[in-house]
């Protein structure tokens, strides 16, 4: 049999089992290869770098616990971030799997320091633990989709009834006595695992209120959003685990993100071979038969 | 001393190990195992999504007192089911669809048409001839778009060219408050064709000649692109060979796309393997869950089980052939 027919016929079993080797191996011995942000990791970064302490920002939290892979490394870097900087932080969800994930986050990464003071491999400035309605609330989850984004966008107290999730009243928080609407929000970032999302953001609520928004999603969801970043819509997008690799080293805390980067690559490679010899066999087959 | 994992949280994790082998084990091919985490998959959901929307959802709207208004969703609902009951009666569901279609398309056109064409005609629509960024005269705001520039480098240029302006890109990256690691990065970014030096300069009105050849070939793009889906002329001709460049482009977007989509896959398979290793969790929790150990226990238990499984199969249908 021709070298082109056997690959043709090449039981698919093998190339996942070399996958899963490609995948397991690297997490255990380490590739390091260099990790270099792309320019809207960047910006999403830089918007966030312009904030000062005081400011108020949104973070929405539409994502489920399948979207956790790409968009959690993201999540506690930009968290570590906000942090360090003193913003005052809103969090809310427009997605029924989220609450009990962002329970836990929220308790894993707000509630305590990331990086506190003398955190070994950590050179930038240290955070500390935020206290719950003080310098953060949690207005929980509301089902709606877009008509919740339009809601908030032009009355947020009364989206939520006034109260944060575990019923303290907005009038009892000093900060937020302002915040009436999305565009009160210095910045806001759209942790996002689909719709609804950064796309219904951008469609619903940024145009009509100018809003500064920046996005990190889920890879497939990249190229849908790319045109809102090229015209401004978004300040900035993270893209899946890639991205948020490049984020981590960014923000100088590096951490699963950049661990799973190095096995990304590692599947790319499996990925790109296997194209190119499925091609050159295919081309030689047909050659042949010619 | 680390408090010791409670049983239920050992066996949650355990299973968790289990369910994720057993789903995985599709790969070999369709078996019993991945039948059985399917299932439970698809029952957990739909319990969770039930009992959330109606504590999160229903329970919230019902806690409240009611007015008058809460009987038109009410209602609607109602209308739906009405054709369960009746089918002379069946055309009363017609209402509730057309309020919510009516409710959705307004919505949609409005926030669409904003923010879909509007603001993508425009930017599609610019100048362009794109000037290079003027490090004597440009905000901040504007500083940070060159490539290794973060705004606090941004900010710390506004001060120097103010004490004395910049008479070139090499006298304005060396200023002494920039520190070493920012000349890191900026020395990172120097480049003719995307880098610092094709995106700035220390005068104004400089063509940036990356960015007009990078419209042009958008605006190609976008053109021809739009142009395959013009259906009213024949494709052929001048046109045909503009619709064939458009495909091109296309191909070129499905592929940017499908890698990612790869990527996106990769990385749920990376998140279960870290997930079986315990990055997640704490380093005390996961030495007491053992998770690699407890995925080659579980792949033995699926191996053995699919090996029993097709033998059995494998006896079942081998009486048949014998007769």
């Amino acid at each position: 049999m021709h070298w082109s027919d056997r690959l043709q016929r090449f039981d698919r079993r093998w190339i996942f089992l070399i996958m899963a080797l490609a995948i397991v191996i690297p997490l255990y011995v380490p590739i390091g290869l260099p990790i270099k942000a792309r320019p809207m990791t960047k910006a999403a970064f830089n918007a966030v770098e312009e904030l000062h302490a005081g400011d108020v920002v949104l973070v929405s939290m539409d994502l489920d616990p399948a979207s956790t892979a790409e968009l959690e490394p993201y999540y506690r870097a930009v968290m570590l971030q906000l942090k360090r900087k003193g913003v005052k932080l809103v969090f809310a969800t427009l997605w029924y799997q989220a609450p009990p994930l962002v329970a836990r986050w929220l308790r894993e990464t707000v509630d305590v320091a990331i990086a506190p003071p003398g955190t070994p491999g950590y050179e930038g400035l240290p955070d500390r633990a935020y206290v719950r309605n003080q310098d953060y609330v949690y207005l929980g989850f509301r089902e709606g989709k877009q008509n919740i984004i339009l809601g908030m966008g032009a009355n947020l107290p009364g989206v939520f009834g006034g109260k944060t999730d575990d019923g303290t009243p907005f009038a009892d928080i000093p900060w937020l006595r302002n915040i009436h609407g999305l565009g009160d929000f210095k910045l806001m970032v759209l942790v996002s695992a689909g719709a609804p999302g950064a796309k219904e953001y951008v469609q619903f609520a940024q145009n009509r209120y100018d809003l500064r928004m920046v996005a990190v999603t889920t890879a497939v969801s990249v190229t849908d959003l790319a045109p809102y970043y090229q015209a401004g819509q978004l300040l900035g997008i993270v893209a899946g685990l890639a991205g948020s690799a490049e984020y981590e080293v960014m923000v100088g805390k590096p951490s699963i993100g950049v661990q799973g980067a190095d096995v990304l690559n590692a599947g790319h490679g499996v990925v790109i071979i296997a194209i190119v010899l499925g091609n050159l066999a295919y081309f030689a087959s047909r050659r042949r038969k010619k | 001393m680390t408090p010791a994992l409670g049983p239920v949280d050992l066996l949650g994790a355990w299973i968790a190990i289990f369910l994720t082998m057993a789903i995985l084990s599709f790969l070999y091919g369709d078996n019993p195992f991945y039948k059985l985490a399917e299932h439970l998959f698809i029952g957990v959901s739909i319990g969770y999504i039930v009992v959330v929307q109606i504590k999160n959802n229903l329970w919230v709207k019902l806690e409240r007192p009611l007015s008058p208004w809460d009987l038109v969703p009410a209602i609607l609902i109602a209308m739906m089911f009405v054709k369960l009951a009746s089918r002379k009666l069946a055309w009363l569901g017609r209402f509730p669809l057309a309020v919510v279609v009516a409710l959705y398309a307004g919505q949609s056109v409005t926030g669409l048409v904003g923010s879909d064409l509007g603001d993508q005609i425009k930017t599609a629509s610019r100048s362009l001839i794109v000037d290079k960024i003027d490090l004597n005269s440009a905000p901040p705001g504007e500083l940070s778009q060159v490539p290794g520039v973060s705004p606090a480098i941004a900010a710390k240029l506004v001060i120097e060219r103010t004490a004395r302006p910049f008479t070139s890109l090499d006298d304005a990256l060396s200023r002494p408050s920039l520190t070493a690691s920012e000349r890191a990065d900026l020395a990172d970014e120097r480049g003719l064709l995307v880098g610092t030096e094709a995106r700035a300069a220390t005068e104004s009105n400089r063509v940036d000649w990356f960015g007009v050849a990078s419209g042009v070939l958008l605006l190609v793009a976008l053109l021809t692109g739009l142009l395959y889906f013009y259906f009213s002329i024949a494709h052929t001709g001048v046109l045909g060979r503009a619709s064939r460049v458009g495909v091109w482009i296309l191909m070129v977007g499905f592929g940017a796309s499908f890698g990612y989509t790869v990527q996106g896959r990769i990385a749920l398979a990376i998140a279960r393997a870290q997930d079986i290793r315990g990055t997640f969790v704490s380093p005390a929790d996961a030495a007491q869950i053992h998770g690699e150990v407890a995925a080659i226990v579980s792949s033995v238990i699926i191996v053995a089980g699919i090996w029993i499984w097709e033998r059995r199969r494998a006896g079942v249908a081998a009486p048949g052939e014998a007769s």
